[in-house]
């Protein structure tokens, strides 16, 4: 299975991915994730440091992020209610070398967020594991890395990076 | 009017009538103009009777932890070298070349013996000395002109407990003296561990578009809790804790700081057990605590580890002692932007997997990509934004945010709570009388 996975089924997975984030169907999006799954963004400042022993801006582990998720759809979630309009632009997709049944993936990002007459720009790159299933891949590690040096002048990740 | 016991707050026995705080002890109202929130001039003031004079926070030692360690961190709006110097004392310096003025560091952080500066190659020693000038003839005779040529040290610096502060005033109150009765809450943070506290790699960074005074008001502010932070309130829920608002309290504290003391929002790590830390933790924080006790005592280890804490150190510091360890610096740019720079600290002993659970438990609530501080921003910038509608208002009472909350029943001599406004008014009572009143 993991053999015939290509650039392209990863690229078409993000572009996926990016919809489902840019509509808000973050249900859909839940799915995307394997049982055990994390998502995380590190600081700016140590962008390669270990989330075990470094503050991360995000670092959730499955239960965390299903939290999140059932946050976001609430009307009490006061910084994305009502919710940004969003627009990913994903790019220079590229895939690692495969270790076992994980299967790295790379690629740049450009988020807008568009909300209370202010555009802000989030540019980094992705650094995920993904996985194989049944039903197409899925992640293991979403990992978001900024390469803006302060998040600044928008300094909330309310939404999903 | 005014409690005796040190918990209670000091009730003010006067009025005040200034051109930004009305206070009313008759009518019982707290009225703060939100010019305040909105002016340049204002701002600018601030500048020069408040952060050109106060202690401010730079920073904690444990983030340089080498000789010759250094960070770029602006205070005040002034860039700064913050270092550990190679005799290992750590100390700030104005980041300007004494030649002309250049930014002399420009690397965000490292380690280095001398800074040279690029613009024409003069090298300075981490300990200050100038120690290198291209063609030193074309000076007067090196020794003295180098000797005044030195790095520019802030003019006082000084360390409580590793935590480092900085005054731009050659002269003023000494760090003991302006910490004054708040140091008490800031020893039950570093209380926590036998071996002091150390900062946890990876620093929140973020811009928030709010006066820096919304920070404030938003920490010392216990009634926002439950309606602004339902989704986190509904978080803990599901995982087995129910928070609750009773039996805090606000407590104004000298020279403009304040705490909030809660009992019931949560645990905190190493020292308040809740469920999400998993039941291997629980014999874990009860040996804590009774370690915590034989060294400080019963008493005082039922304070430290029983309540959780939001200290306010005037002007730029929140500590908070919640949920774990982590400090945040409040940098004003303009009257509606402000710099936000936030640290977890941690006892320096304690086990990885403690630091784990650490890590993930405050990282849950707090920060740009937390479940609560978002709305906290949220909050700060639809305040920003909101206050713009009154502006200049024909009618008197129209410009006024009003803080009112809980001076009924400070009247009636009851403690103030952490769900009022008491903490709140004793920031604004002090900022007031550096700014419009008799200390200006």
């Amino acid at each position: 299975m993991i053999a015939t996975i290509t650039r392209l089924d990863v690229e078409d997975f993000l572009f996926r991915e990016a919809a489902l984030l840019d509509e808000w169907r973050l249900d859909e999006w839940l799915t995307l994730f394997e049982p055990g799954a994390t998502y995380e963004v590190p600081t700016t400042d140590r962008p390669n440091a270990d989330p075990h022993s470094s503050q991360y801006y995000v670092w959730d582990d499955h239960e965390l992020l299903t939290a999140r998720v059932r946050r976001l759809k609430s009307k009490h979630a006061h910084a994305e209610n009502p919710h940004s309009r969003t627009r990913r632009l994903i790019t220079n997709v590229r895939m690692g070398e495969s270790a076992g049944a994980e299967i790295p993936a790379y690629a740049a990002f450009l988020i807008y967020k568009i909300r209370d007459g202010n555009v802000d720009q989030f540019v980094g790159r992705y650094e995920h594991t993904l996985v194989a299933s049944g039903e197409g891949l899925r992640f293991r590690k979403r990992r978001a890395v900024l390469e803006l040096e302060v998040l600044r002048p928008g300094g909330r990740l309310s939404f999903i990076l | 009017m005014a409690q005796t016991t040190t918990v209670e707050p000091r009730v003010p026995v006067t009025d005040r009538r200034s051109p930004y705080v009305i206070e009313d002890w008759v009518a019982r109202t707290f009225r703060v103009n939100r010019e305040v929130f909105r002016s340049e001039e204002i701002f600018a003031r601030e500048q020069r009777q408040i952060w050109d004079r106060q202690w401010l926070y730079l920073g904690h030692e444990s983030e340089l932890p080498k000789p010759g360690d250094y960070k770029q961190r602006s205070l005040a709006g002034r860039p700064l070298i913050f270092l550990r110097d190679s005799r290992n004392k750590v100390r700030a310096y104005l980041n300007s070349c004494p030649h002309r003025g250049t930014v002399l560091c420009r690397e965000t952080e490292g380690n280095a013996k001398t800074f040279q500066c690029f613009y024409h190659a003069w090298t300075f020693a981490n300990t200050g000395e100038l120690v290198g000038i291209p063609d030193p003839d074309a000076y007067p005779p090196e020794r003295g002109f180098a000797a005044e040529m030195g790095l520019r040290e802030v003019p006082r610096s000084e360390n409580y407990r590793g935590f480092m502060f900085v005054s731009f005033a050659a002269n003023g109150p000494s760090l003991r003296e302006h910490l004054a009765d708040a140091r008490d809450y800031l020893d039950m943070m570093v209380d926590h561990s036998e071996q002091g506290l150390q900062v946890i790699p990876g620093t929140h960074m973020y811009a928030i578009r709010g006066n820096w005074k919304l920070a404030v008001e938003n920490a010392m502010d216990g009634y926002h809790f439950s309606p602004t932070h339902v989704t986190f309130v509904e978080y803990l829920k599901t995982t087995g804790y129910v928070t609750s608002d009773e039996g805090g309290r606000a407590i104004t504290l000298e020279n403009g700081h304040s705490v909030l003391v809660f009992s019931g929002h949560g645990g905190r790590v190493g020292m308040q057990w809740e469920p999400r830390f998993g039941a291997e933790q629980r014999t874990l924080v009860e040996e804590n605590v009774r370690r915590l006790a034989a060294r400080v005592g019963e008493e005082r280890a039922k304070r430290i580890a029983g309540t959780s804490r939001i200290l306010y150190l005037f002007p730029n510091l929140l500590l908070f002692d919640i949920e774990g360890l982590a400090a945040r610096q409040l940098e004003p740019v303009r009257p509606d932007f402000t710099d936000i720079r936030a640290w977890e600290l941690a006892p320096a002993t304690e086990t990885p997997e403690e630091r784990e659970l650490r890590i993930r438990i405050l990282g849950s609530f707090i920060g740009p990509g937390g479940l609560a501080t978002p709305d906290d921003v949220e909050a700060y910038e639809c305040v920003q934004r909101g206050v713009v509608a009154t502006a200049g208002d024909p009618r008197s009472h129209v410009d006024w945010s009003d803080i009112s909350r809980g001076m009924a029943r400070e009247a009636e001599g009851q403690p103030a709570r952490n769900v009022d406004e008491a903490g709140i008014r004793g920031f604004w009572r002090h900022w007031d009388d550096e700014i419009a009143g008799a200390r200006a």
